[in-house]
C-alpha cells in the first residue's frame, strides 16, 4: 500500500510545555488511522497540526509527496490550501445556513457550479440519510442528525483525507453506536483516506485500521486493533486497552519470579526483560470456588473473594491473592464475597513488559 | 377556596396592582385621552379629532416623517463607528484595548444634553472653534447646525452600543466556525461574507434598533440642538405642546401615542428579527487575534482616538473650559472659580438643585432595588396566566419611551377623580423616576435569579421559613451584587434625568439637569456648564468609589 501522508518528528510546545514530543505516524491509502488516547495526550493537538490550524515547532509532514509542514526550511501551507476536510466534536455547523447550504459550502468555495452543486449535495445527503431534512436549519435538528450534516459537508468535496475530532464523543451512547457503524461503512464505502480522534477503545476498534495510542505527546505503539489488544508493548498500552491486571516480575536465572513469589514460571526466562510487569488481561482469568482438574498450561492461584458485580451477561469478580494483590476477572459459578476461591488463567495468557 | 386561591397568589397580585398603578394606568389614561380629547372633563366627544389634526396640520406629518429619518440616520452613522470598533476589539491585537473600550463608555456614560449644549458651546458664532482655533469655515457651522450635525452628536453619543454589541457577539462565536469555512477553502473576504456577517447581524440589528429607538424618544439632543437647527423632532415637539401656553393636550397624547407605536413596533421587530436571522447560544470560544501590522495598528487606534476625540475630549473640554473662564469674548482666556462659588453658596438654587437630586436619587435608586428585585422574583418564580401578565406589564416600563410615560403621568395623577395631591410636588417626580427607571433593577435581577436555582429556596421553606423570610434572607443576599449594580446605574442616571424632572417639577423646585438645561437657555451657560461638570464628577466619583469597594 503505497504511503499516503507521513509525519517525522512532529513537535509542538505551548507555553514551554511539550504536547507533541516527536511524532513519528504514517497513514496510507484508503486507510482509517484512529489516534487513541485519554485527554491531554496530544492527539487533538496532532490532528490541528495535520489540518494546518496549528503550525509544528519543527518536524516534517508531507501528504502525497508533497511537503506540508517543514519549519525548519519555513514550510508551511495554510490550511484552506491542504484540500482536507474536517468533523467536529461539537459540529461546527453554520447555524445561519439551512442544511444543504452548509453541505454546499465547500464545493461553493470550489467554484463548483450550482447544479453539480445541487446533485452532489443530494447524493451525500442521502449517503448520511439525512435528504429529507436539506431545508432545515442545524437548531432545528437532534444531536445526531447535526452530526450527520456535518459529515456529508466533509464528505461532499470529495477530500484527499479526512480528519474526525471525536465526532461522536458529544451524541448519547445509543446515538453514538449506531452513527459509529455507519462511519466505518461510508468510509469503507468511499474508500477515504481518514485519521480519527477518539478516547473511546470502542470507537478505535470499529472503525480503524490501525490504531496509534497517544500518550504524553508521544505515538507509545502503532498497530491493528488486534495487535494493539494482544500484544501491547508498554504498560500504558496495555492498562488503557480493556481491563487488565498487572503484576511486577523479575528474571531470576531462567525462570520468572512474578509479585516476589506467587508464581515462579521455570524455563520462561528467555522470553522476557530483566524486569517488569506481568500482564493478563481480565477476560482470560476465571474466578471459581471449585478446583479444576489442573492442565499443564493452566495457572492456578488460591484466594479470596472479594466482590462480584453483576454486568448483565457474566459476573465480574475481585479476589485477593495471599499476599494482598488484587485480581480482576469473571466469576465462573456461584462465588461469594469472603468465600475462598481459585484464581485460574492459561500461562500463554500472561504478557512480559519491560519498564 | 377563594381565600386559598388569593392567599397562593398574594404576592403575583400585589406585583401586577403595583405595576397597573404605577405604570398600567397612566398609559391607559394617556391612549384615552388621545382617542377622547375630552374625557377628562368627562366628556366622549370628538372621538379621534386629535389625530385628524395630524394628518391634516401639514407638518406634523412632515415632521414625524424626520424623526423617523433622523433616527434611521443616527442608527446608520452608529453602525459605520460602532461595527469596526468592535470587530478591532474583539478580533485584532490592537494594543491598549482596555483604554479603547473606556474610551467607547465615556460617551455612553455622558448625558447626551450635556453633549449636545457642549457642542453648541464649541461649534456657534463666537464659541470656542472660533475663539481658539480661528474662524471656523461658514459651511461647516452651517452643516453642523442641520440634520446632519445633530445626526452625528447623537451617534456620538450611541455608537458605544454597537460597538459593545458587535464585540460580545464577536467573542462569544466559536472560533471553529470560521475554522471550518476555512478548511473547506474560504478566504478572508469569503469567509466574512458567508459567515461572519451573517452570525453578526442578529447583534447588529438588535443594537441598532436600541440606537433608533432611543434616538426616536430621545428628548434632550432634539430640544437643545434641533431647536437650533430649524429640526423638530417629535419629542421636543411634544414637551413644547405641554410646557406652552395653552397646553394642547389632545396633540401631545396622540402624538406620543404614535412614540409609543413606534417603540413597539422596534421591539417586536427586534424579537421577529432575532428569530429570523437564527443566531442561538454559543459556547464561547477562544482563537488566534488576528494581527494589524504597525500601519493597521495606527489606523485601528486613529480611528478610535478620532471618535473619542469627537465623542468626549471636544464635549468635556469645552465644558470645563466654560465652567472656569472668567469672560467670555475676550482673546486672553483668564481663569476663575466663581461659576463654582456661586454654585455652592448657601441657599442658592444651584445648590438646593444639586440636593433635590441627590434626594430623589437616592430614595428612587433604592426603591427601585427594592421593589424591581421583588417584582422580579415573584415574576421569575411563578408561572400560569397570571404571570405572564405581570411579565408583559413589567415591560413597559422597558419600552414605553420616557417621555411618553411622563406625559402620561401627568395626565394621570392630575384627573379629577384622584383624591391625593401628588401632582405639583417633589414626590410626583420620586414616583416617575421610579416607574421610569426601575428597568435596570428588574433587568439585572431577573438575569440573576435565572441563573440562580430554586433549591436554596425550597430548602429553607422546608426548615419552616415565611415568604417573607425566604426572600429577605435567602433570596435579597444572593442578588446582592445584582441589586448593587442596579443601584448603582439607576442612581447616575436619576441624578442626570432631564425629560421627567423638566416636565413635573413644580414651580420654583430645579434638578440639576432641569438647572442646566434652564440655566443655559436663560444665557447663564458659565453656571450651566459648572453644574454639568459636578454632576458628572459626582457620578464618576460614586461608580468609582463602588468599583474599588467591589475590587477591595
Amino acid at each position: 500500500m503505497a504511503t499516503f501522508m507521513q509525519c517525522k518528528g512532529l513537535t509542538k510546545e505551548f507555553a514551554g510545555q511539550r504536547v507533541l514530543d516527536g511524532i513519528d505516524l504514517k497513514v496510507n491509502q484508503g486507510e482509517c488511522v484512529v489516534l487513541l488516547g485519554p485527554s491531554g495526550c496530544g492527539k487533538s493537538t496532532l490532528l490541528n497540526v495535520i489540518t494546518g490550524m496549528l503550525a509544528a515547532d519543527s518536524g516534517t509532514l508531507a501528504c502525497r509527496g508533497r511537503t506540508l509542514d517543514d519549519p525548519a526550511n519555513g514550510i508551511h501551507v495554510a490550511m484552506r490550501e491542504r484540500g482536507f476536510s474536517m468533523v467536529f466534536q461539537d459540529f461546527s455547523l453554520w447555524p445561519h445556513m439551512t442544511v444543504s447550504e452548509n453541505v454546499a459550502f465547500g464545493l461553493r468555495m470550489q467554484r463548483v457550479n450550482a447544479p453539480r452543486r445541487a446533485r452532489r449535495v443530494q447524493e451525500v445527503l442521502d449517503q448520511v440519510q439525512m435528504g429529507a431534512f436539506r431545508n432545515r436549519r442545524p437548531d432545528q435538528l437532534s444531536g445526531g442528525q447535526q452530526q450527520r450534516v456535518a459529515i456529508a459537508r466533509a464528505l461532499a468535496v470529495q477530500p484527499d483525507l479526512m480528519l474526525l475530532d471525536e465526532p461522536l464523543s458529544a451524541l448519547d451512547a445509543r446515538l453514538r453506536e449506531d452513527l459509529k457503524h455507519e462511519l466505518a461503512r461510508l468510509l469503507r464505502e468511499t474508500g477515504l483516506t481518514a485519521v480519527y480522534v477518539t478516547h473511546d477503545q470502542a470507537e478505535a476498534f470499529t472503525l480503524a485500521d490501525q490504531v496509534a495510542v497517544m500518550n504524553r505527546g508521544r505515538i507509545e505503539q502503532c498497530g491493528t486493533p488486534e495487535v494493539i489488544y494482544n500484544e501491547p508493548r508498554t504498560q500504558f498500552v496495555a492498562e488503557f486497552l480493556g481491563a487488565s491486571n498487572l503484576m511486577p516480575y523479575r528474571r531470576n536465572g531462567s525462570s520468572i519470579v512474578i509479585d516476589d513469589g506467587v508464581l515462579d514460571l521455570p524455563g520462561n526466562g528467555a522470553l522476557a526483560a530483566e524486569s517488569g510487569q506481568c500482564l493478563v488481561r481480565r477476560e482470560a482469568i476465571c474466578i471459581s470456588s471449585e478446583r479444576c482438574c489442573s492442565g499443564d498450561d493452566l495457572v492456578e492461584l488460591p484466594a479470596t473473594c472479594e466482590q462480584t458485580n453483576f454486568l448483565g451477561d457474566r459476573h465480574e469478580a475481585f479476589a485477593t491473592l495471599p499476599n494482598g494483590r488484587l485480581i480482576r476477572g469473571f466469576a465462573d459459578g456461584a462465588v461469594h464475597r469472603g468465600g475462598a476461591v481459585h484464581v485460574r488463567f492459561p500461562a500463554s495468557a500472561m504478557r512480559f513488559l519491560s519498564d | 377556596m377563594l381565600m386559598v386561591y388569593l392567599r397562593a397568589r398574594l404576592p403575583l397580585l400585589l406585583c401586577l396592582l403595583l405595576l397597573a398603578v404605577a405604570a398600567g394606568y397612566p398609559l391607559a389614561v394617556l391612549f384615552a385621552q388621545s382617542v377622547f380629547p375630552d374625557i377628562l372633563g368627562g366628556s366622549l366627544d370628538g372621538f379621534g379629532e386629535a389625530y385628524r389634526r395630524i394628518l391634516e396640520t401639514p407638518e406634523l406629518p412632515a415632521m414625524i416623517r424626520t424623526s423617523l429619518a433622523w433616527a434611521g440616520a443616527v442608527t446608520v452613522v452608529s453602525w459605520v463607528f460602532g461595527i469596526p470598533c468592535g470587530y478591532l476589539l474583539a478580533r485584532t491585537d490592537l494594543p491598549g484595548k482596555l483604554w479603547a473600550r473606556l474610551s467607547l463608555l465615556v460617551p455612553i456614560m455622558t448625558p447626551p444634553y450635556i453633549a449636545a449644549l457642549s457642542y453648541i458651546l464649541v461649534m456657534q458664532e463666537g464659541g470656542f472653534a472660533d475663539g481658539l482655533i480661528g474662524g471656523l469655515p461658514e459651511w461647516l457651522r452651517l452643516w453642523f447646525f442641520s440634520f446632519w450635525g445633530v445626526t452625528l452628536v447623537m451617534a456620538l453619543a450611541s455608537f458605544g452600543y454597537v460597538a459593545l454589541a458587535v464585540e460580545a457577539t464577536l467573542g462569544s462565536l466559536p472560533r471553529r466556525l470560521e475554522d471550518a469555512a476555512t478548511l473547506f477553502g474560504a478566504g478572508w473576504v469569503q469567509r466574512m461574507r458567508y459567515v461572519l456577517l451573517p452570525l453578526l447581524l442578529p447583534a447588529v440589528f438588535n443594537s441598532g434598533l436600541l440606537v433608533f429607538l432611543e434616538a426616536l424618544s430621545n428628548f434632550g439632543v432634539p430640544a437643545v440642538l434641533g431647536t437650533r437647527s430649524n429640526l423638530p423632532l417629535l419629542p421636543a415637539e411634544i414637551f413644547y405642546l405641554i410646557t406652552s401656553w395653552p397646553a394642547d393636550f389632545a396633540l401631545a397624547t396622540s402624538l406620543s401615542s404614535l412614540l409609543c407605536l413606534f417603540a413597539l413596533v422596534c421591539m417586536y421587530g427586534s424579537r421577529w428579527l432575532a428569530r429570523l436571522l437564527g443566531g442561538g447560544a454559543f459556547r464561547p470560544g477562544e482563537g488566534a487575534l488576528q494581527p494589524l501590522g504597525r500601519w493597521g495598528k495606527w489606523a485601528g487606534w486613529a480611528f478610535i482616538g478620532g471618535l473619542f476625540l469627537l465623542s468626549s475630549v471636544l464635549p468635556y473640554v469645552a465644558m470645563v473650559l466654560t465652567s472656569l473662564v472668567d469672560s467670555w469674548a475676550e482673546a486672553e482666556l483668564t481663569f476663575t472659580l466663581r461659576h463654582y462659588w456661586a454654585l455652592f453658596e448657601p441657599g442658592s438654587r444651584g445648590l438646593q438643585a444639586l440636593l433635590t437630586s441627590l434626594g430623589l436619587s437616592l430614595a428612587a435608586a433604592t426603591i427601585c432595588v427594592l421593589v424591581g428585585g421583588y417584582i422580579a422574583y415573584v415574576n421569575v418564580r411563578s408561572a400560569g396566566p397570571l404571570q405572564r401578565v405581570l411579565d408583559g406589564i413589567a415591560l413597559l416600563p422597558r419600552v414605553i419611551p420616557k417621555i411618553v410615560m411622563a406625559v402620561a403621568l401627568i395626565l394621570a395623577w392630575n384627573a379629577p377623580w384622584v383624591p391625593v395631591d401628588l401632582y405639583n410636588t417633589v414626590w410626583m417626580l420620586l414616583l416617575a423616576y421610579v416607574v421610569i427607571y426601575i428597568t435596570d433593577a428588574l433587568n439585572y435581577a431577573n438575569a440573576s435569579l435565572q441563573r440562580m436555582g430554586e433549591n436554596l429556596e425550597h430548602a429553607a421553606s422546608m426548615l419552616g421559613a415565611g415568604r417573607a423570610t425566604v426572600f429577605t434572607r435567602i433570596v435579597l443576599p444572593r442578588l446582592r451584587p445584582a441589586l448593587l449594580a442596579a443601584w448603582l446605574t439607576t442612581f447616575i442616571v436619576c441624578m442626570r434625568e432631564l425629560v421627567a424632572s423638566i416636565l413635573l417639577l413644580p414651580p420654583g423646585v430645579d434638578t440639576t439637569a432641569t438647572f442646566i438645561f434652564n440655566q443655559f437657555e436663560q444665557g447663564e451657560i458659565a453656571i450651566a456648564m459648572a453644574m454639568a461638570t459636578v454632576t458628572i464628577l459626582l457620578s464618576t466619583v460614586v461608580l468609582v468609589v463602588f468599583q474599588l469597594r467591589r475590587r477591595g
